[in-house]
Order: structure tokens, then sequence, then C-alpha cells
């Protein structure tokens, strides 16, 4: 799986939750608006009931007047113009109540506004006629009955009446349905958008499991990749240790073979050693023989004879020549023997064991008294921390460190050695530091290659010892470094495992 | 003792055969010395054409023996002389360049009556060589069982 399509699913992913994220806005914004249309439109449908109704009242309330009116006028009873003037004062307020009402509509208002001077013309009229009838004028009110001066009036509202109601009901119509039209949208949106909801579910739910699956898919395939990389690793592991246990069997045979023909070449040479005492003193009694003419018996005495200045020159230049190749000789053994030490080293098993890190140094400080003394070095131990480890290795370890700190102090400085020491995340820190001549930085990684030395070469060695001992540090799982400056003394850390166990590089042989 | 001992020295290297040789015989060691550059032709010899040993039945040997060889290893050498019933009462002598303790532990427990180290120096070889000479001197060896 690459990290390409990861992106690109992820992106589908957050695209898809903001595609459901809009869905679910705008079927909400929708419905919201939706709803308050349909309320808006409900109201409007009451609106226009209550206009209906409102008008009905107010011709109830003129017709009341009306009948009443006529009652009064036949019967005289005052009963009769109570109720008129009840449905009189009733009137004006239903008449303006229904012109507020369709404040909303112009022309519904006009109708309205018109209808209510004639409303009011009427009631004076009827309001006149009761009160000629009261004064006993009956006929003057029966006459302005009879003329129906206000019927024009009652037609003229009975058609404001019916315009009115026409247009309601047109407008009750057309609301019905814009309200039925807004319901339907309603449930419409919420349906079409609970579907898109769904789909998009879906859709997640898909992209969800196909990415787990993906992921169980990269899962698995670590899990063998894991499984691969150690036995990988295992392989080269043993590749190098393989390559190692050749190196060390090849150094082992080339030493152990080239000091065979050492045997001879050294043999050889001092046989000719021999041979060139014998072949001198012939010469010198051949010399004095012919010098004196009288033969001489070739031992005369015991006492060799004198050369001759020439001769003593051959003789001389014989014997420079030899030891010339006796001395190589001599450093060419030391050389593979220190190899072959060195092989054997590395063939060695290690043993862990638990150690007094403290008691160890002090048994090596010991063991260095003398020449501690000799060079007048103090060695100071502090308290170190106890390891499991090999105590062979560590002695060879702290005695070659220690042996060098003694070996090169400053001349003429009283020396200063020592031995600190702390534990760090399992592992056990150790440093001799000694006030001696210290390393050229240049010099820190020649140091400890094998047969190479620094600074000036006034003490025996063959350049082995911190080969020897950072080879050991590595095999028992450590690091070793040093820090140092020319004329400042020197700084070796030793890093090792707290807990040294045979594990890996043990099995080496 | 009835037969001289005879020196049987099994060494593949010409230079080390004759230093040893010389040697024995500076040490005044004047007894027959029968050099083998490499094993097979030493162990047809010890061990006859049938490869009993019988061969060599009534004789006093001494090996001298160097463990590396072109052909086997000396410990195989020593392995077989010291199983076989006519010569393994024959002093056999390790002188070889290998300073190993495991293989010096080795050879004595196949047998071996006496491992000795080639030094390079010299002196000390030729020392060595000699006190062997004085010491082949001295030695007494049982003829081979009959």
């Amino acid at each position: 799986v690459t990290s390409d399509a990861t992106r690109r699913r992820v992106i589908g992913q957050i695209l898809l939750l903001a595609a459901g994220l809009v869905v679910l806005t705008v079927i909400s914004a929708g419905s919201v608006y939706l709803v308050n249309k349909a309320r808006e439109d409900a109201r409007s449908v009451v609106h226009t009931v209550e206009v209906e109704n409102q008008l009905a009242l107010a011709q109830l309330q003129l017709r009341r007047a009306e009948s009443a009116q006529r009652g009064y006028l036949s019967t005289l009873r005052s009963d009769f113009q109570t109720d008129f003037e009840e449905a009189a004062s009733r009137l004006t307020p239903a008449l303006t109540r229904l012109s507020q009402l369709t404040s909303d509509n112009p022309v519904q208002k006009r109708l309205a506004d018109e209808m209510l001077p004639l409303g009011n013309q009427r009631i004076e009229e009827f309001r006149k006629t009761i009160e000629l009838a009261r004064e006993q004028r009956i006929d003057d009110a029966a006459q302005i009955v009879r003329e129906g001066i206000g019927r024009d009036a009652m037609k003229h509202i009975d058609d404001l009446a019916s315009q009115m109601r026409a247009e309601e009901d047109r407008l009750f119509v057309l609301r019905t349905t814009n309200a039925d039209r807004s319901q339907t949208l309603a449930a419409s949106l919420t349906w079409i958008g609970s579907g898109f909801v769904v789909v998009l579910a879906g859709i997640s739910i898909f992209l969800v499991r196909r990415s787990a699956r993906a992921r169980d898919r990269a899962e698995a395939q670590l899990r063998d990749n894991n499984i691969n990389l150690e036995a990988t690793i295992d392989e080269r592991t043993a590749d190098l240790r393989e390559a190692n246990n050749e190196i060390q069997r090849f150094a082992y045979i080339v030493s152990h073979d080239l000091r065979s023909p050492l045997v001879n070449i050294m043999g050889f040479t001092s046989e000719l050693e021999q041979l060139r005492a014998d072949i001198f003193r012939r010469i010198a009694v051949l010399s004095q023989t012919a010098a004196n003419a009288s033969p001489a018996p070739l031992v005369a005495g015991g006492a060799a004879p004198e050369l001759e200045d020439e001769d003593q020159q051959l003789s001389q230049d014989f014997s420079e020549a030899l030891e010339f190749i006796k001395s190589s000789i001599a450093k060419m053994d030391r050389l593979i023997s220190a190899i072959l030490n060195l092989t054997r080293e590395g063939r060695r098993e290690f043993e862990p064991v638990r150690i007094d890190t403290r008691e160890l140094i002090e048994g090596i400080v010991a063991t260095v008294a003398h020449q501690a003394a000799e060079a007048e070095a103090e060695i100071r131990i502090a308290p170190l921390p106890e390891i499991v480890s090999d105590r062979l290795a560590l002695e060879q370890i702290f005695s070659n460190l220690i042996d060098n700190a003694l070996k090169y102090l400053k001349p003429g400085v009283p020396g200063k050695i020592s031995v600190r020491g702390r534990t760090r995340l399992g592992f056990a820190i150790f440093e001799i530091s000694d006030n001696g001549r210290g390393i050229d930085p240049r010099d820190h990684q020649r140091i400890f290659d094998l047969f190479r030395r620094a600074g000036t070469q006034d003490r025996p060695g063959q350049g082995i010892g911190l080969a020897h001992v950072r080879a050991l540090v590595r095999r028992l799982g450590g690091t070793m470094s040093v820090q140092s400056e020319l004329n400042s003394g020197s700084t070796f850390t030793i890093t090792l495992p707290i807990k040294w166990t045979a594990s890996n590089r043990n099995r080496d042989s | 003792m009835s037969k001289p001992v005879t020196i049987i020295m099994i060494e593949d290297d010409d230079g080390h055969a004759r230093l040893i040789e010389r040697n024995i015989r500076r040490s005044g060691v004047n007894n027959e010395i029968i050099p083998f550059t490499n094993g097979t032709a030493a162990m047809n010899y010890l061990f006859g054409e049938d490869g009993t040993g019988l061969a060599r039945k009534g004789e006093a040997l001494l090996i001298l023996l160097d463990l590396n060889l072109p052909d086997m290893t000396g410990i195989d050498i020593l392995r077989r002389v010291k199983e076989n019933n006519y010569l393994k009462c024959a002093p056999v002598v390790v002188l070889t360049t290998t300073d190993d303790s495991q293989e010096i532990k080795r050879c004595y427990e196949l047998g071996c009556n006496v491992y000795i180290t080639k030094p390079v120096n010299y002196e000390s070889f030729a020392n060595a060589i000699r006190q062997l000479g004085l010491f082949f001197s001295v030695i007494q060896v049982p003829s081979a069982a009959t």
C-alpha cells in the first residue's frame, strides 16, 4: 500500500464526511425553512377564514341593527332599541377589525374601508328612524323606511361583502394549495435527505471496511516482513560469524605456518654464525702461515689467531649482517606470536561470572605496585559497579590500560592515575584517566590498530595491547573510546553491559 | 639391549630435519636416524606393507614426530602408533611449532611421551634438541612386543 493511495483514501473519507455534513445541514435548513413556510401558509389560511368570519360578523351586526330597527318601528318596545344600540355599537369595531385584518391586502382593505362609512351611514339612518318613532312620528319614520333610501347602501354593502368573500375564497384555495405544497415539499426533502444520508453512510461503511481490510493486509505483510527480516538478519549474522571464524582460522594458520620457515631461517643463520667463526679462524691461520712461511699447527694452544685489518673488517661486516637478520627474525617471531595469541583469545569462550570490579582492579594495581613506585605514580580507585562478565577478559582489559597509563607518564612528573565507574541504562561505564603524555587526536584511531603505536617510541611494546583490549571489549558487547590531548593526559572510557550473557557472540566457536 | 635404538624422524621440513639431526649428532648420539618427509611414507615404514606393524617386530624405535605434515596430521600417526600392539611401547617425541595448549593436552592424552615446541630462538632450539639427545642416550627403549 503506497502512501499516495493512503492519502487518497484519507481525503476520500474526509470528503465523504464533509458531504454528509453538508447534506444534513441542507436538510435541516430546508426543513426549518419549509416548516416555517407551512406554518406561515397555515396562518394565512387561518387569516382568510378569520377575515370571512369577521365579514359575516359585520354583516350579521348590520342585519341585527336593521331587524331591531324594524322591530322597534313596529312595536316601539324599548328592548328593541337596546338591541339596536348594542348591534350598532358592535358594527363599527367589527368593521374596523375587518379593515385591520385586511391591511395586508390593499384591494380588500379598500373594500373594507369603503364598507365602514356605508355601514355607519345605515346605522345613522336606522337611528334617525328610531328617533322619529320615539318622538311619535311613526309616519315619518315609515316614510323613510318605505322610501328605501338605505336599500341601495345595503345592497352596496352586500356587493362589497360578496366581493371580499369571493377574494377571500380565492385566497383560501390558493393558500391551502400553498400550505399543502409546503408540507409535501418538507416531507420530500426529509425523505431525499434521509436517503442521501443512508447512501453516504453506506459508502462510508464500505470505505471503512475496505481500509480495515487494507490495514489487515498491511499488518500481515508487516508481520511477514518482520519474520523475513529476522531470517535475513540471522542469515547475515551467520555469514559474518562464518567470515569472522574464517579470518580467525586464517590468521591462526598463517601465523602458525610462518613460524616454520622462521625456525629454519634462525637455525641456519645461527649455523652460519658458527661457520663464520670457523672460516675466519681458518683465514687467520692461513694468513699467518703465509706471512711466517712456516706451517703452524691449526690449533695452537687455544688462543685465537689475530686477523689482519682487512679480514677484521670483513668479519665485522659479516657479524653485522647476521645480527640484523637475527634481530629481524626475533621481531617477526614476536609479531607472529602476538597474532597467534590474539587469535587464540578470539577463540576462547567467555564465562560470565559476577565480578567485584573494584577488587579485580585492586588486584591488578597490586601486581604493578613496583612499577608504580618506580614511576612515582599514585593509582586511585573510586567505587566501581559490580558486573557480570568474563573475569579473564576484564583482567586483561584493565591491566593493559593501567600498564599503558604507567608506561606513558610524563617523565619527571608524579603520575596520577584514577579509575572511576558508573552505571547507565544497563551499561557500566569505566574511565581510566592519567596525567601522562597524552595522545595526539590524529592518532586516536591508530592506537587501536594492531601493531600501530603513537607518540615517542621510547618504550618497549608491539602495538598489541589496545587492539587486544578493543577486541575484548567488543566481544563483551561493549564499546571503548579515548579522550586525550598531547601533554594533558588521557582518559580511556569503556562501556560494558552490566550483565553479559553467553548470547550471540559466544556462539562463534 | 640387544639392538641399538633407531630414531624415526617424521618431519616435512627439510631444514628442520637437518637442524634436528645436526643437533642430535652434536650431543653425541650416533644412533641411526631414518628421516621421513611425509606421513604416508612413515606409516608405510612403521606398519609395513600389511599395515599391522609386524614388520617392526622386535625393533627398538624412538619416534620424533612433527604434527603439521602435508598429507596427514601427526595426531593421526600418534594415535595409530599408540593403538598398535607392536609399536605402542615406542617412545614418541612430538616436536612441532604448535604451542596450543589444547593440542598439547590431546597429544599427551593419546600417549605422546614428550612434547616439545620448536622455539624460533636457535639457542633454545639447539639446546632443546641436545637435551633430547642426552635424553636419548640414557633412555631405555623396549623392543617392540613379540
